[in-house]
């Protein structure tokens, strides 16, 4: 494994290991709760929590761990974390639990998480795998923000409940629809392996 | 130690810790839980029921939950009706409100819906549906305006408004209005609940 | 709600794909052809009917009972992970040809999003035992029917003309929203 700097290693998750816009890791919560801004937020928020946690806590247990178990016990930890989430959401925030359903609990399946487990925090130390932790739920709720505020905007005409678009504005409600999830994330994948390509080769 | 022997220590040991840490969450938040939720159906009624402040469960079944709303002082507010339906796309549940006398709507309100957004789901939001709720006659079939009306005094008592790009949402939500009243109906007549206001202890 | 409305739900309108957003990954990975999108979709259906059964007990004998909701999500999990397993050994045991079929799609469905959606859904929907059988087995009738056409319409992009970058996922997410908006019309025929 190659040694990062502690900047390089927090950059990657941004873009070049983007979690969701170049892994193609986690797309059923972007999809799914990015109809408006403030779920995507929660949503990126909740999973940033337990991905951190997960991590160092796998991180500084690894050692002890046998290799035949390893994944039972991430799970166990990861499913650990998610219900803790869950049940604060329901206790603190419960309008936005309610409007995220089933999709906090569902963060357990997320496969960024268990992924970065087992590609990243079994095998680094515990510094490095709370870098690496930070930057992948960066570069995820960056592309839950960009996502929902698309469809936010063109959908309800609205910024985190604010109305942004003028009175002439009609909201394209195929935005806030399943269809406008799948069609808009389609595009932005387009438009980042454009991105790519073209610094890739300048 | 062998290594069945380590995996199943481990297993057992992040199992306990994981449980025992889950335990203690749970017991800090369930309270604040349950009270979110107690908090939404309170909510709900004092929208439908003007001056609603003690509740008490006249019946309850499946999907139908009867409230009798008091005031402060102990005078009879109205009756609270909470109803779960299905609507265009999954389940609806909604509250409406009932004067005194069992014979009019007094308000209502959506509690959770899972219609289409920007369109159905307007039932949430729509201000010349919920309003012209009120004072509508609880007596027999209601039935939907169609094109809407601007103002509440273009019904009949016995209509409801409907929303615009949104019309089978509302004819669910009258359906399962009509279908609760059916049954309060139904109870009145069998007398398990009664108009008047008086204690059965 | 009846039985047949429940199922026809779960095909149809409340797809699991083209409405919850859950099983993406085999959906965009396993649809390039029809007969491959077929196999995952039956092991999906297979597992998820499983599930349906195993997780309603364990929430209605176990976890309501004792109060115990707290353990839901990690005892769903372990569940769904520990019975892709035995589910894997037992077809490799009693049906070769079948586990030839089914046997790769196994493992990739332990991570799969749609099975443990399917559990956490059916208890949040509070549906009875029957109702969640229906519910699993019509969730995974869905999911085939998302995927296989979803491959069918993949098999034909092939010979056309996609813009670079659109290639491979882009596309593929473009299409499955025309095929969600498709399904929106199915929408109300409940009614």
């Amino acid at each position: 494994m190659t040694t990062k700097t502690i900047r390089a290693e927090y950059l990657k998750g941004l873009w070049d290991e983007n979690p969701v816009l170049r892994q193609l890791l986690g797309l059923c919560p972007t999809l799914a709760v990015t109809g408006t801004v403030i779920t995507g937020l929660a949503m990126g928020l909740a999973t940033t929590f337990v991905l951190i946690l997960s991590s160092l806590v796998v991180s500084s247990i690894k050692k002890l761990i046998p290799a035949q178990v390893r994944i039972a016990t991430y799970i166990v930890v990861i499913a650990s974390f998610v219900t803790i989430a869950d049940q604060f959401l329901k206790a603190f925030f419960y309008p936005i639990s309610e409007a995220l359903g089933p999709y906090v609990p569902l963060i357990v399946v997320n496969c960024i998480i268990l992924g970065r487990q087992e590609a990243f925090s079994s095998r680094n130390s515990i510094g490095r795998s709370l870098i690496d932790a930070l930057g992948m739920s960066t570069g995820f709720l960056l592309a839950l923000l960009v996502l929902s505020s698309i469809r936010e905007i063109l959908g309800a005409g609205t910024f985190l409940g604010y109305q942004v678009m003028g009175p002439w504005f009609k909201p394209w409600i195929i935005m806030i629809l399943p269809a406008g999830a799948f069609i808009t994330l389609g595009i932005l994948l387009g438009i980042a392996l454009k991105i790519e390509s073209k610094t890739k080769r300048s | 130690m062998s290594l069945s022997s380590r995996m199943i220590l481990v297993l057992t040991t992040v199992g306990l810790i994981s449980g025992g840490f889950l335990a203690g969450v749970a017991k800090l938040t369930k309270e604040r839980i349950a009270l979110n939720i107690q908090a939404e159906i309170e909510e709900a009624i004092k929208i439908v029921v003007d001056d609603a402040e003690v509740s008490t469960v006249l019946y309850e079944e499946e999907d139908l939950v009867i409230y009798r709303e008091m005031e402060d002082d102990g005078q009879l507010a109205g009756y609270a009706i909470q109803a779960t339906g299905v609507g265009f796309q999954d389940k609806i549940t909604l509250m409406f409100g009932l004067d005194e006398t069992l014979t009019k709507i007094t308000g209502l309100t959506i509690i959770d819906q899972k219609e289409t957004p920007g369109l159905g789901a307007k039932i949430t939001e729509w201000v010349a549906f919920l309003q012209f709720w009120e004072d509508r006659d609880a007596t027999g079939l209601l039935t939907l305006r169609k094109p809407p009306v601007r103002t509440p005094p273009e019904l009949l008592a016995t209509e409801i408004n409907s929303i615009t790009a949104a019309t089978i949402s509302s004819r669910k939500v009258l359906k399962i209005v009509n279908l609760s009243l059916e049954k309060v109906r139904g109870l009145i007549a069998e007398g398990k609940i009664t108009s008047e206001e008086h204690d059965d202890h | 709600m009846e039985l047949v409305a429940i199922f026809i739900s779960a095909v149809l309108v409340q797809n699991f794909v083209l409405y919850y957003f859950l099983g993406i990954c085999p959906f965009l990975g396993v649809s390039k052809k029809i007969d491959s999108a077929l196999s995952m979709g039956l092991a999906v259906t297979f597992v998820m009917s499983i599930t349906a059964v195993v997780s309603w007990l364990i929430n209605n004998l176990i976890l309501i009972p004792y109060d115990l909701g707290y353990l839901q999500i990690v005892s769903f999990i372990l569940v769904i992970a520990s019975l892709v397993q035995l589910v894997e050994m037992f077809i490799r045991k009693i049906s070769p040809p079948l586990y030839q079929a089914l046997g790769i799609y196994l493992p990739l469905i332990t991570t799969n999003c749609a099975i443990m959606g399917l559990a956490l859904i059916a208890a949040l929907n509070g549906y009875s035992f029957v109702e969640t059988v229906i519910f699993g087995f019509g969730s995974g009738i869905g999911f085939t029917l998302a995927i296989v056409l979803m491959a069918g319409i993949r098999e034909q992009l092939d010979l056309s003309d996609v813009p670079e970058p659109l290639k491979g996922a882009g596309i593929a997410l473009i299409v499955a929203g025309i095929m969600a908006l498709a399904f929106n019309g199915f929408i109300g025929m409940l009614t």
